[in-house]
């Protein structure tokens, strides 16, 4: 991710048209951040229809907030930062909310039939195995606090680096290593028993 | 025996492939803007269709008048056809002097007094003798 600081935000253009009322250059951001977004929120709360609705909520917002986007920040930083927060505010909610089982939400990822794993098609025997180890790796990330799994997420899974995550979540750097080693130690002792 | 930092991060790492089925974005897209419309109609309220039509007429171009105009022919065109020929509304005749006047009545008195009231010496149909 480059420096922020350094570089102009690639967006400009399409924030500004999309600013002054042009819905196909706001269809274009959200075509050019769904799938990092969708990845973010569906690996925060593993629920493919909670992860629409928020989907919709995130962008929804950023629409509405759109007048009041400053540029301080990129446009990537800014709606990742609506979208994290809005999910962390979710999972609040849903921790509250007692008629949430943990049965309703999607134990493995690669087993969801919304999402398609391009990786590891050819070998059924290295993939099945996989599966296994991936489901156990998604409890796993289940049972982790909603701060550490947003690091795990943001870094682990979509590559960010520290400096940008800090930026998003609005903390140190230091904050976001830390919160890494602690739930790299979690994940470590809960996979071990499937470990070979 | 337990996976190292870089062993989970590989297997965390694979999760980035995973994407939502082929034309989940534009499906996507729809559902944006409808609920979008949506909710600036229930913001506006019911006069939102009467300032859009304002504003759309207060623009200039001629094609709109075409288009208003074309529309108040089709209506009242719609309006002549539909409605059916026993319910159109007749035009009223003209009013004419009936002529009727109200008389005052006589008072009860005199018409009691107007009344034959000797027996009858023919007895009516039905009517016993003794």
């Amino acid at each position: 991710m480059p420096d922020e600081s350094l570089q102009p935000d690639p967006d400009e253009d399409l924030v500004a048209r999309a600013r002054s009322g042009d819905t196909r250059a706001f269809d274009a951001l959200i075509l050019k951040y769904g799938e990092k977004l969708y990845g973010l929120v569906y690996n925060m709360t593993s629920h493919k229809e909670d992860t629409h609705d928020l989907l919709q909520d995130i962008f929804a917002k950023a629409y509405q907030s759109l007048p009041r986007f400053r540029g301080q920040a990129s446009f990537y930083t800014w709606i990742y930062q609506i979208a994290v927060n809005m999910t962390l505010n979710f999972l609040k909610k849903r921790k509250r909310r007692s008629g949430m089982s943990l049965n309703e939400l999607d134990s493995g990822v690669l087993q969801d039939p919304a999402l398609i794993d391009s990786s590891h098609m050819a070998n059924p025997e290295k993939q099945s195995k996989l599966h296994e180890l991936q489901k156990r790796l998604n409890e796993a990330m289940l049972s982790l606090s909603e701060a550490h799994r947003t690091v795990v997420t943001m870094f682990d899974i979509q590559g960010i680096p520290h400096a940008e995550i800090a930026r998003i979540l609005k903390t140190s750097e230091g904050t976001v290593r830390s919160r890494l080693h602690y739930a790299h130690l979690h994940l470590q002792s809960k996979l071990q028993d499937y470990w070979e | 025996m337990k996976p190292t930092v870089e062993e989970i991060g590989s297997l965390l790492a694979l999760k980035r492939h995973e994407r939502p089925e082929e034309g989940y974005f534009d499906d996507f897209l729809r559902e944006f803007h409808q609920r979008r419309r949506a909710e600036e109609t229930v913001k506006r309220g019911p006069s939102a269709w009467w300032k859009q039509a304002k504003v759309w007429f207060s623009n200039p171009g001629g094609a709109k008048w075409a288009y208003g105009a074309g529309l108040a022919y089709a209506a009242a065109a719609a309006i002549f056809l539909l409605v059916p020929e026993g319910q159109q509304a007749q035009p009223l005749p003209p009013a004419t002097n009936v002529g009727h006047e109200v008389k005052a009545s006589a008072p009860v008195l005199e018409q009691l007094d107007a009344l034959d009231l000797r027996p009858s010496t023919q007895g009516s149909t039905g009517e016993q003798e003794f």
